[in-house]
Formats: C-alpha cells, sequence, structure tokens
C-alpha cells in the first residue's frame, strides 16, 4: 500500500513536469500565427509613422497580467454574480499555495518547534476560504440554468473533488495533526528529507489520503486551463502582437511559412500551390 | 407561452423542424419613439420554394442559400467532407494561419458565459440560445470531441455530450455561422481569452476553404470579382475614370474648385485606398477626402490597377487564401507606384485586414508600411493645418465606433479629437470605443441581402446599434432638428442606412449617416456652401 502511494505520488510529480513541459513545448512550438489581437485601449496605430515608434513593452503586458490573476478583473467588471466565489476560491487557492511553499522552506530551515502558531490560522483561513468559494461555485453551477446548459457531468465532478480535498486537508491538520504546526512542520521535514521511512511505507489514512488528493491534481494540471491562460499573455496571441519588421526574425518565420503548400481542396484553391504562389505575376503564370 | 430552451444537442435532431422561430415578441424592445407600434414579424418567412431548394432549418433564415442535398450519398459525402475540412482547421501545417488561436478558444473557456452579456445578437434576439456566443463554439467542441479524438465515442457519452454529425447538424452549423458579426466583443469579455467571434470565422473558412460553401455576395461577388475585374463591386478601370471625371465635375460644382484627384502618381507619398463601395453609394466622401487632401498639400495618390483602387479584403471574414491573395495585390500595386505608404481611408474591415491582419502574409519589398488615414486626418484638424469652423457643424452627431478599426486595432481617439473639436453638439453614444456594438453589418452582413437575410440583419443583428442611435439622439428627436450619426466605415455605413432606411428616420426623426471626413470639409472655412448635403441617400 504505501509503496503504491510513494509511486503514484513522486510519479504524479515527474508527469506533472514532463507534461506540462511537453505541452509547453508543443505551444511554443507552434507555427506563428496571422495577427488577431484584441484592444484595450489606445494602441500605436493612432499614431502616424506607427511603425518608427516604440511598441508595448513586455513588462506593460506582465503587470496586466499580474493584475488580472491577482484580482480576476475580468470577472469583476464583467460578471460580479460569479466573480465573489470564484474570487474567495482563488484567494484561498493563492494563500494555500504560498503556505505549502512556506510549510516546505521553514521544515528545512528552522526547528520544527519553532514552527509559529500562525502558520496554522494561515492554513485554515485559505482553506475555508477556498471551502467557501468552492462550495458556493458547486451550488451556483448546479443551480443556474444558464450555467448548467453547458456544463457537461464531469465538471461537476471536479468540483466535488475539490471539495474533498480541502476537507480531507483541513481534517488532516485539525485533528490527525491535533492542530499542531510542530507536528505538521516536523512531518514534513520528515517526509521531504526522507526521514522516517517507516512512515513513509505505512502511512495513516489521513496523510496518505493527502497525499493521493495532491497526486490526482498534479496529474490533472497539465491538462488544466491555467496553463493555457500562460499564452494568454505571454505568446502574444490576444492582446497587440509583434509587427512583422522588415529584416526581423518574425519576417524570417513568415517567409518559411509561405513556402508552405497550401493544404486546403475548395475550387478556388489550386491544388499543391504555395501561399507565396498568391502574387499575381505567378498567378497569371499558373492560369496561362 | 414560454418557449423550450434549446440544448447543444438539438443542432443535430428533428431535421425537418426549424430549430427557432423568433417573433417581434422575442426581441429586445427599442427606445421611444419606437417603442411603441406593437410587436410586428419584423422577419419574413421563406417562400415555399425557397423552403424547398435551400437549408433553412436553423431559424428559417438562408443566409448562404446551400442548396437541400439531393440523395443520402450526397449527404454522407458532404459529411465526410466536413470531416476532413475539420481535420485540417485543426492541423499546424494546413491551418498555420490560425492555428494558436483556434486551440486556445477552443481549449481555454471554462462555462462562465460572461460573454452571453456582450453579444449584441444574443441580447437583440431576447436571448435565444443558439445565438448565445458558446453555442456554436460548444457545438464544434463537441464534434471534435467526438468524431475526430481518439475514443471519442466513448468519452463523448462519459462526458454527456449528445451531439450526432449528420448533414443537419452541418447544413445548421453553416448557417450559424453567419449568424455572428466576428465583432469579438465577446473575446473582449471572456476573462479566460477565448475567442467565439474567432471560432466563427474558423467555422467559415472550414465551409469555404474546403466545401466551396460561402455567400454569394462575398465570395462571388466579393473576392473572386474583386481578383478578376478590379473591384467587389464590378467596377471596371475603364469604368472608373467616368466615376472619376464626375466626381472631380461635382467637386467643382459644390465649391467652385477645380481639383483634380490623382491618379497612378508614381513616387507620392501616400496611396489611398478607399472601399469602393463609396464611388457608387458615397463619392461625397471621396471627394471630401481631395478637398481636403488639396487644401492640405498633401502628396498622394489613387491607383487605377486591378484591385488597386479597391480597399476591401472580404477575405479576412472567411477564408485566408482570399485575404492573402488581396494583400498581396494591394502590395503589388503600391510596389509599382513606389509610394511610401499605404493608407486606408474609411472603411474598417480594410483596415484591419491590411494593416493588421496581413502583416504576416507580406514579406520583402511587399512589406511597405501600412496605416490607418485617421491619425493624419487627426494632425489636420487638431493642429491646425487647415482653417476650420466649428460653427458649420452646429448640429447634433454622435460616433459609431467600427469594432476592426476600434476594439481591433486600438484606433479609438483620433476620430474622437476631431469630433469633439469640430462638432459643438457631440454626444457620445453608450458604449462606446473598445467597447462599442457592432452596427451589426460586421463581417459581410451589411453587403448580404439574399432572401430574408436583410430582415434579420435589421431586426436582429443591428437592433442594438438601432437603440443606441436613438438613445444618444433622444433629447433633439424632432425631425426638424438635422442629426448625424458619423460613421468612419463603408460597412457600417451601408448597415446604418439600411437600419435608419427601415424605419424612415430621416423623414420622421431627421437622422442622418456619413462619415468622419465629410464633417471636416463642411468646416472648413474657404467653402462657401456647406459640404455635407442633408438628403436621404
Ligand atoms: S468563452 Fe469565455 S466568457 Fe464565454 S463561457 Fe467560455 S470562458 Fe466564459
Ligand atoms: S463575435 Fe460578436 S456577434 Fe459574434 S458571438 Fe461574439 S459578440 Fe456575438
Amino acid at each position: 500500500m504505501g509503496l503504491i502511494i510513494i509511486a503514484v505520488f513522486y510519479g504524479s510529480i515527474l508527469f506533472c513536469v514532463v507534461a506540462s513541459l511537453a505541452k509547453l513545448l508543443k505551444f511554443a512550438k507552434a507555427p506563428l500565427h496571422l495577427r488577431w489581437e484584441l484592444y484595450r485601449g489606445s494602441s500605436v496605430y493612432e499614431l502616424t509613422d506607427w511603425w518608427t515608434r516604440p511598441h508595448v513593452t513586455s513588462l506593460a503586458k506582465m503587470k496586466s497580467a499580474a493584475l488580472d490573476i491577482l484580482f480576476l478583473r475580468d470577472f469583476y467588471h464583467r460578471n460580479r454574480g460569479f466573480w465573489y466565489f470564484l474570487y474567495l476560491f482563488h484567494v484561498g487557492l493563492y494563500l494555500l499555495i504560498l503556505w505549502h511553499l512556506w510549510l516546505f522552506i521553514c521544515a528545512m530551515t528552522i526547528h520544527v518547534d519553532a514552527a509559529p502558531v500562525w502558520g496554522l490560522l494561515w492554513g485554515h483561513v485559505a482553506t475555508v476560504l477556498a471551502l467557501i468559494g468552492g462550495v458556493g461555485i458547486f451550488i451556483k453551477r448546479m443551480t443556474d440554468e444558464e450555467l448548467r446548459a453547458y456544463y457537461t457531468p464531469i465538471h461537476y465532478v471536479k468540483w466535488l473533488f475539490v471539495i474533498l480535498t480541502l476537507v480531507e486537508a483541513f481534517y488532516a491538520v485539525q485533528i490527525y495533526f491535533d492542530a499542531s504546526m510542530p507536528a505538521v512542520m516536523k512531518y514534513v521535514r520528515q517526509q521531504v528529507a526522507f526521514e522516517d521511512l517507516e512512515m513513509k511505507f505505512h502511512p495513516h489514512m489521513a496523510t496518505a489520503a493527502h497525499v493521493l488528493f495532491a497526486s490526482a491534481w498534479l496529474i490533472y494540471l497539465p491538462f488544466s486551463h491555467i496553463l493555457r491562460l500562460f499564452f494568454r499573455y505571454y505568446h502574444q496571441v490576444r492582446w497587440d502582437d509583434v509587427p512583422n519588421v522588415r529584416g526581423s526574425a518574425v519576417e524570417r518565420k513568415v517567409e518559411k511559412l509561405l513556402s508552405q503548400r497550401v493544404g486546403w481542396s475548395a475550387p478556388h484553391i489550386p491544388h499543391g500551390r504555395k501561399w507565396a504562389d498568391f502574387s499575381s505575376e505567378q498567378e497569371q503564370g499558373a492560369e496561362e | 407561452m414560454k418557449k423550450e430552451k434549446i440544448r447543444v444537442g438539438d443542432i443535430s435532431k428533428n431535421r425537418d423542424e426549424q430549430l427557432l422561430t423568433i417573433t417581434g415578441e422575442d426581441m429586445m424592445s427599442l427606445p421611444s419613439p419606437l417603442d411603441k407600434g406593437g410587436f410586428q414579424q419584423l422577419i419574413r418567412p421563406l417562400t415555399e420554394e425557397q423552403r424547398n431548394d435551400y437549408e433553412c432549418s436553423l431559424d428559417g433564415v438562408s443566409a448562404i442559400a446551400i442548396p437541400k442535398p439531393k440523395s443520402k450519398e450526397e449527404e454522407d459525402r458532404l459529411v465526410e467532407r466536413f470531416l476532413g475540412g475539420l481535420r485540417k482547421l485543426l492541423s499546424q501545417n494546413d491551418n498555420w494561419t490560425f492555428w494558436q488561436q483556434l486551440l486556445l478558444s477552443l481549449e481555454s473557456c471554462v462555462r462562465c458565459q460572461t460573454c452571453g452579456e456582450a453579444c449584441s445578437i444574443y441580447i437583440s434576439s431576447g436571448k435565444q440560445e443558439i445565438y448565445r456566443p458558446t453555442y456554436r463554439a460548444e457545438v464544434l467542441r463537441r464534434i471534435i470531441r467526438k468524431y475526430i479524438k481518439k475514443g471519442g465515442k466513448f468519452f463523448a457519452k462519459v462526458a454527456g455530450d449528445d451531439i450526432d454529425l449528420n448533414w443537419e447538424t452541418i447544413a445548421r452549423l453553416a448557417e450559424l455561422a453567419y449568424r455572428c458579426t466576428i465583432c469579438r466583443r465577446c473575446a473582449q469579455w471572456c476573462p479566460l481569452g477565448s475567442d467565439n467571434g474567432l471560432i466563427t470565422h474558423e467555422l467559415r473558412k472550414l465551409f469555404s476553404q474546403e466545401m466551396g460553401i460561402a455567400p454569394r455576395e462575398i465570395h462571388e461577388l466579393g473576392t473572386v470579382q474583386q481578383l478578376n475585374v478590379g473591384s467587389s463591386t464590378g467596377i471596371t478601370p475603364r469604368a472608373l475614370e467616368n466615376i472619376i471625371s464626375f466626381m472631380e465635375e461635382d467637386i467643382e460644382e459644390k465649391t467652385g474648385k477645380k481639383i483634380m484627384i490623382p491618379f497612378d502618381r508614381e513616387g507620392a507619398d501616400i496611396l489611398l485606398l478607399h472601399n469602393a463601395g463609396e464611388f457608387i453609394s458615397w463619392p461625397e466622401n471621396i471627394e471630401a477626402f481631395a478637398i481636403l487632401f488639396d487644401a492640405a498639400n498633401i502628396s498622394w495618390t489613387l491607383s487605377s490597377e486591378l484591385v488597386g483602387y479597391d480597399a476591401v479584403n472580404y477575405g479576412v471574414w472567411y477564408d485566408d487564401v482570399q485575404l492573402a491573395r488581396i494583400a498581396i495585390r494591394h502590395a503589388e500595386v503600391a510596389r509599382e507606384l513606389k509610394v511610401k505608404r499605404i493608407s486606408v481611408g474609411e472603411c474598417g474591415h480594410a483596415h484591419k485586414a491590411l494593416v493588421v491582419v496581413a502583416d504576416r502574409v507580406l514579406s520583402g519589398d511587399l512589406n511597405i508600411p501600412r496605416e490607418s488615414v485617421l491619425p493624419l486626418l487627426e494632425d489636420l484638424v487638431c493642429n491646425e493645418k487647415i482653417k476650420l469652423d466649428p460653427k458649420r457643424n452646429d448640429f447634433p452627431v454622435t460616433l459609431h465606433d467600427p469594432c476592426n478599426m476600434v476594439r481591433l486595432m486600438g484606433i479609438v481617439e483620433p476620430q474622437r479629437r476631431i469630433v469633439r473639436k469640430l462638432c459643438p453638439q457631440f454626444r457620445e453614444m453608450e458604449p462606446h470605443g473598445v467597447d462599442n456594438y457592432c452596427c451589426g453589418g460586421g463581417s459581410g452582413f451589411a453587403i448580404m441581402s439574399s432572401m430574408n437575410f436583410q430582415d434579420w440583419r435589421e431586426s436582429i443583428s443591428g437592433r442594438m446599434k438601432l437603440k443606441q442611435i436613438l438613445e444618444a439622439f433622444q433629447d433633439v428627436i424632432d425631425p426638424s432638428i438635422h442629426k448625424y450619426v458619423c460613421a468612419p466605415c463603408s460597412n457600417c455605413k451601408g448597415q446604418i442606412r439600411d437600419l435608419l432606411n427601415s424605419h424612415e428616420a430621416w423623414d420622421k426623426y431627421g437622422i442622418l449617416y456619413g462619415g468622419l471626413v465629410e464633417l471636416i470639409v463642411n468646416a472648413m472655412v474657404d467653402l462657401e456652401k456647406p459640404f455635407i448635403e442633408w438628403e436621404w441617400r
């Protein structure tokens, strides 16, 4: 049993890393696309000779992305009813991620007896916030006819799983570890440093369940929309994109793409023609 | 009686029944003075003959006139071709042009329905489910999951997907791809960056690029005619000569000035591209540009080369191959004339197509600087390079934001600075700027009028714009007060014309429409008579 859990847990970490990288690589290697961006306000195209002017910096884009992620701005402005629970859930989640990081670092760097009590409060508050948010969304999704129509049953299972994970985590800390931060920290330290192999191979149900839940989420992560969000900003798809300047890397990529054959087969698309062959001389030449 | 909610899977069911029938009562109500007068049935039903010949089981409207297949074999062949096209749409090689955006849009939706509230078609129709931005996207997703992905049929059951891919689904989906103006307001709204307008675009591409299905006005009479004859209006280079000399005479008559409209002037600074629709429907727009540029001493030219006198590029709405062909022609014309830049006149989709979308089909010596004409107009007006008197424009003016220029390109302020400076009674529509609503004629609708489609675009897709215009003029609705809807885009003007016309808004409420440059020239102090003629056209 313990061996299986160990295999599942470390396997899921490996899977998450490899699958995420593969996915990121797939998107990073995707061909350059035609530009189709949107604008949130005035752009460089409002200026005469815009091609001589500086374009939006990555810093500005990162700032905008950070604000979106931190506050879920679009939901706040466009769909307030949904935002309340979603935001509680996300704040809880962000706090929980930070809490785990903090826990791992502290467990490895300070003496477990020095574990601060407020750590417990932090963890519990985060869990409760995420739980209220999660339950709220689940109920909203179940009861709102508009939301229900497009949500396939499998998605509800996901939210149930979220709720179960949170409840179980709360149980583990509060009941199993008796709400003791030093106990939690000691456990983490022993696990990370492989200090207590006995516990690793014969874990208690409370910790085993937590580890299994974590594994399931790690396996899910590469398929979730979180990874895709990354491209919304950093891969220049949605907001103002990079212009094709003569002699630039973009132009080199464009030339390569234009030398590909067009694969579509409606009557107006001549078979075997390359994209670059749509210049008038070549089209006339082909017709003659 | 409350209508039963249409579900995603219904698109594949009951082939002989119309999925949706919209009545006047369903539609969003309009403000005064159109709030009274009952709910007349605004969309005329198709004739018996049309119903027998064409697919119309989506909503009883036919935008693209798909002939009904004659046999089961023909249907099966069409289903196979659709699937083949769908595979190409999802292939990085075949669809490199939009593969990334398509995948992101397909995969990132969390079904929060935030986008529904953004869509003027969905709202105007009284929230008809099939017009919801996510409806067609969800149909497509479910088809992909079930028929393209490995083990799809099994997983579709597990996931609760209830779609079947039959001819009915495809015919309805093709029509549904022409119930969205690709205004992309929903995409701006989406917190996850999923773009339902793009999904419409990709569906249209699949139908056109693989199955040869596209509206006649956009394909045959549009891009094909433009490439062969020179313009989607059918104007040949020869006919153009006559039109231009008529316009020069007209300018002289109106202003007393002898202005030559420059053509094929090699080495000019600017090649100005107009939507050729202006030559036929609104020559005053082209004349106004000529008067203004003459007064400002600008080095510019028009072209009389094939395609070079028509800025439109309908390819951007439905077909990447046609988009590339036309964009390349435009750049070739500019290269031959050795101009410094191409400037796009008052045409929204031509802006987005040539300046932005086609940016990555032009390379080397075809990669010539391309820009909107609006910043130049702003420079002339706001830096007082021309003598202008706002008192000449002392009538109520509101401004329509063409989606392609504003939300899709970020050209928000130049046109506003101009009207604020020149029009003392300027008032904004609400909402405006990047949050604007489409005129309802976007993505080709303004030029599509086959069968009963014009009824649909006037009563549904244009309804929100009509509402906004009326609201902007509520305090001056008296017909004796002349009002002006400024729309710096040919297609938007066409749609606004049809909207106002169907309610006789000029006669009854004194509302006229026109372009931006006309307002500038109307304010020019060295013209004796006002340039704007207050008569319906
Ligand atoms: S497209 Fe975006 S806004 Fe619409 S339902 Fe999906 S995630 Fe929500
Ligand atoms: S692109 Fe515009 S018309 Fe189409 S679904 Fe989105 S909001 Fe509606």
